[in-house]
């Protein structure tokens, strides 16, 4: 049991702004009215917010294990963990090990994060990596916009064969829900092609468009009920004027809830690299007009990271242009993953063009229900920079004075020397956690009232904002105190979000031969056993109508 | 230089219309690599198998692979390196010499030929063995292969994939990366892993007599290690779990007898490709799992007082992130 007194408290999800007000969590790791005793956190004086969420990262599994692998130089001069009494050791950095992941998450108050790429192949692997992730709730998505099986379908026009499909891998995977990658051009990848326009063809199909692919998969996560929407990576990522792609993604989606991954990545103009600009005013407009979509920023930090992302082909151009090393991995039937190290510079005028874009999403869509904070761990920087992010979005003087370090070439290519939006405490609480935990439909998440999961991180009020949101005083998780003054006290083993959609009896007997076809593992092997979760959540689905 | 470009094996049997076994001998040593994944397998791309695919096997001498081969290219021993690098330079139309072909052993016509196949395909994929990694410039071989291949990207689609043995070696490798950030060669000695293969990989830190205890599981040192590592695991308190008698186990003080891995103990086996594979274990057996023991020991060495000092005091652990 625990009580937390006299606080300044910003819980948006449920209007509340600053007041002051205790909160009391019970045994079961729930807020409650009151706590006939326990422990009193004294918070007079303090900011009070729910425990942060992250709603797409990259922290498990085989293509940041890849990520680990190829960077054995950044692990020799980052942070080290120290193996202590409650602690296992590891290092931080641009690809962090689990346990320290667990730690750097906590260490700086988010208390959910949602893995955002798995291949059903190695979802195996990637719930191990999960469990050895401590203290931090867990989600992860399947990838399935490329799956072969699934297109098969699509192409022949067997809708509901094709939802039944993904509901299947859905459960094999122990999942929470759907990641779109690229739709159709990794699988056109595989024969070293890609298709970047949502009317392109793709290899191997006649009549099958990414257009359909991104439709349809929107309507079956609708139709199949999940928490969570499609949860999608645009085609053409990166490219100069690819504002027109994700544009036109964005109509195909109407009628239906979809979240679009990193938009940041997705919002450049012009024709070519010498002529790339910012179009982030285009798409944050849309957003501003459509409330059926949210977004996560996919913010640029300036400094060294390493990229990965199932876009295989757009990682062998990454590689092409910075001559950096190159990892590759395409999966059976399922996707693809590429790894490129890569350093963004404030000199270099992509780069910089990058950087701003990410931040003028933040500032321009108007609604922070709707766009929330991300760097696309690790792509456009590490997740334990985000202090970084918030920072830069609360005080506009602090942008202006980052921004003389920018090439003067970028002048008229961003927009963000005119925005002089600056974000409130609330709205910070918003895009960094209530927000993401709505649009992942975790509902007792990010959310400080009654019956929700006693995760919060209490500041002490400093006008040093990265200080402030870098280190908190507490961290609770489940009503646990898992951070106090700067030291990781407890390290309690997390949840595991995953759905069970409705399945069809005779699924089993559909995909059996279709997957001895192009496998190379046993049917019966395949599906993750539930007992390999380590507290495992079954949420519940619920159908959307259009 | 470095990466890789790789795939899961499932995208050879499906896909893979040229194959190059490079220093490995399949036929022997991976027989059911053949006929699960490479040449024979019949698939929606390549609805004629074993017709639709061409199997190059580059090595120094004609094994029995050979005889499954389309063409079989005999490089001099210890000529790899060199013949990988003219390959990478032809590719690119760069001049080569007739000397620095014939050292190789092979003729300019042979590597042209292998070239215009190699460019010709819709998806090559080459695997080496350890007449590649282990033999005259070991990782540097490797490395100049995966580096061939990435290149071949310019033209078709190519990966590579070495071939790996002995167990679940790439199990052990997945798991020490995502805790620890390295493959192998790791040390804790100070509180956190460090990495330096040649210093602390198991063998130098053996021979150099470093450990006073070793803890051996799924291995038989004895059994392959230099004499000096040898003698120092008989000089110190050696453990070993195994299922069987070993070299090792017949010099260590302690030898517990566990349930061999996949046919009387469950668990995981990764792959070569790195995908892991549960493991059902056909039958009973009446000793422990590895990871029972280990478990044992693990409550039991929690229930002593802790050695450390307490972490709290410790200066590193917050310490600041290094980022240009
Ligand atoms: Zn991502």
């Amino acid at each position: 049991m625990l009580r937390i007194t006299g606080g300044k408290v910003y819980d948006p999800a449920n209007g509340i702004d600053g007041q002051v007000k205790d909160l009391c969590i019970d045994d079961n790791g729930q807020f409650v009215e009151s706590v006939p005793g326990g422990r009193t956190i004294d918070a007079t004086g303090m900011i009070v917010f729910p425990g942060g969420v992250d709603v797409h990262t990259h922290v498990a599994g085989g293509a940041i294990n890849f990520a680990r692998a190829m960077t054995p130089e950044d692990h020799r001069r980052t942070q080290a963990f120290i193996r202590t009494k409650s602690r296992r050791s590891g290092l931080g950095g641009m690809a962090p090990t689990t346990f320290a992941t667990g730690y750097l998450y906590a260490g700086m108050g988010w208390t959910t994060v949602n893995e955002a790429a798995v291949p059903v192949l190695s979802a195996r692997h990637t719930h191990e990596e999960l469990a050895d992730i401590p203290i931090v709730d867990k989600a992860s998505l399947t990838l399935m916009a490329n799956n072969e099986i699934m297109l098969d379908q699509m192409e022949k026009g067997e809708f509901e064969r094709a939802k039944q499909v993904v509901a299947w891998y859905l459960w094999a995977a122990k999942s929470y829900g759907i990641k779109a990658v690229n739709p159709g051009g990794v699988a056109a990848w595989k024969y070293g092609h890609d298709a970047k326009q949502l009317d392109s063809p793709i290899d191997g199909y006649n009549r099958l468009t990414p257009g359909d692919i991104v439709t349809q998969l929107a309507r079956i996560c609708d139709e199949l009920g999940l928490p969570h929407p499609i949860h999608l990576h645009c085609n053409n990522l990166g490219a100069p004027g690819n504002i027109s792609t994700t544009l036109d993604t964005l109509v195909r989606l109407e009628g239906h809830r979809a979240h679009i991954a990193h938009s940041q990545y997705h919002a450049y103009g012009g024709d070519g690299w010498d002529t790339m600009c910012s179009k982030t005013a285009e798409l944050a407009e849309y957003f501003n007009t459509h409330p059926n979509l949210t977004t996560d920023a996919g913010a640029v930090l300036f400094g060294d990271t390493v990229t990965i992302t199932a876009d295989g082909p757009w990682q062998h151009l990454l590689h092409k242009l910075t001559g950096r090393k190159w990892g590759n991995l395409d999966v059976e039937n399922e996707t693809g993953c590429g790894i490129v190290p890569y350093t963004y510079r404030p000199s270099n005028l992509v780069n910089a063009v990058q950087w701003a874009a990410g931040l003028e999403l933040l500032l321009l869509i108007r609604d922070p229900w709707q766009v929330f904070l991300s760097t696309d761990h690790p792509n456009g920087g590490c997740f334990w920079r985000y202090p970084e992010i918030i920072h830069l979005l609360m005080n506009a003087d602090f942008r202006r004075e980052c921004m003389l370090k920018l090439p003067s070439k970028v002048k008229g290519r961003i927009t963000l020397p005119e925005v002089d939006r600056e974000y409130t405490l609330y709205e910070v609480a918003i895009s960094m956690s209530a927000g993401p935990a709505r649009a992942l439909g975790l509902r007792h998440k990010g959310n400080l009232g009654i019956g929700c999961d006693g995760d919060v991180v209490i500041y002490e009020e400093n006008a040093d904002v990265e200080q402030m949101f870098g280190h908190p005083r507490y961290v609770i998780k489940g009503g646990e105190v898992v951070l106090e003054d700067g030291d990781i006290r407890e390290t309690p083993q997390g949840k595991e979000f995953l759905v069970r959609p409705q399945i069809d009896a005779g699924i089993d007997d559909f995909m059996r031969p279709l997957f001895e076809d192009c496998y190379t593992m046993q049917f019966e092997n395949y599906p993750v056993e539930i007992e390999r979760l380590e507290h495992p959540d079954i949420r519940e689905c619920a159908p959307v109508s259009g | 230089m470095g990466g890789k470009v790789t795939c899961t094996l499932g995208e050879v049997k499906q896909r893979a219309d040229f194959i190059v076994y490079w220093g490995g001998n399949p036929a022997e040593c991976h027989p059911r690599h053949f006929t699960k994944y490479t040449i024979m397998q019949k698939s929606k791309f390549l609805p004629r198998g074993r017709k639709d695919r061409t199997m190059v096997l580059v090595d120094i001498r004609e094994t029995k692979s050979a005889k499954a081969a389309d063409i079989f290219l005999q490089v001099r021993p210890g000529k790899d390196f060199e013949l990988i690098t003219i390959l990478r330079a032809m590719i690119k139309d760069q001049h080569v010499s007739d000397e620095q072909i014939s050292a190789t052993g092979l003729t300019r016509d042979a590597i042209d030929d292998l070239i215009r196949r190699m460019k010709a395909a819709k998806f090559g994929c080459f695997f080496f063995g350890m007449g590649l990694s282990m033999t005259r410039g070991k990782h540097m071989n490797s490395a100049s292969l995966l580096m061939l291949a990435a290149e071949m990207n310019a033209f078709t689609k190519f990966v590579a994939m070495p071939m790996r043995g002995h167990g679940n070696v790439t199990g052990a490798d997945v798991i020490m990366r995502w805790q620890t950030g390295y493959p192998f060669g790791i040390s804790f000695n100070r509180g956190y892993p460090r990495y330096n293969p040649g210093e602390f990989s198991t063998v130098d830190v053996l021979v150099r007599g470093d450990c006073d205890a070793a803890f051996i599981i799924g291995a038989d040192p004895g059994a392959t290690m230099p004499q000096p590592a040898i003698d120092h695991l008989a000089r110190i308190p050696t453990i070993v779990l195994d299922p069987h008698i070993t070299h090792t186990s017949r010099l260590a003080r302690v030898h517990i007898t566990t349930a061999p891995q996949g046919i009387a103990a469950p668990g995981t086996a990764y792959r070569m490709d790195e995908l892991p594979m549960p493991l059902k274990p056909a039958l009973k057996s009446p000793y422990p799992s590895d990871e029972e023991v280990v478990r044992r020991i693990n409550e039991a060495i929690a229930k002593k007082p802790f050695w450390l000092p307490d972490g709290r005091q410790s200066p590193n652990l917050w310490s600041t992130q290094v980022n240009q």
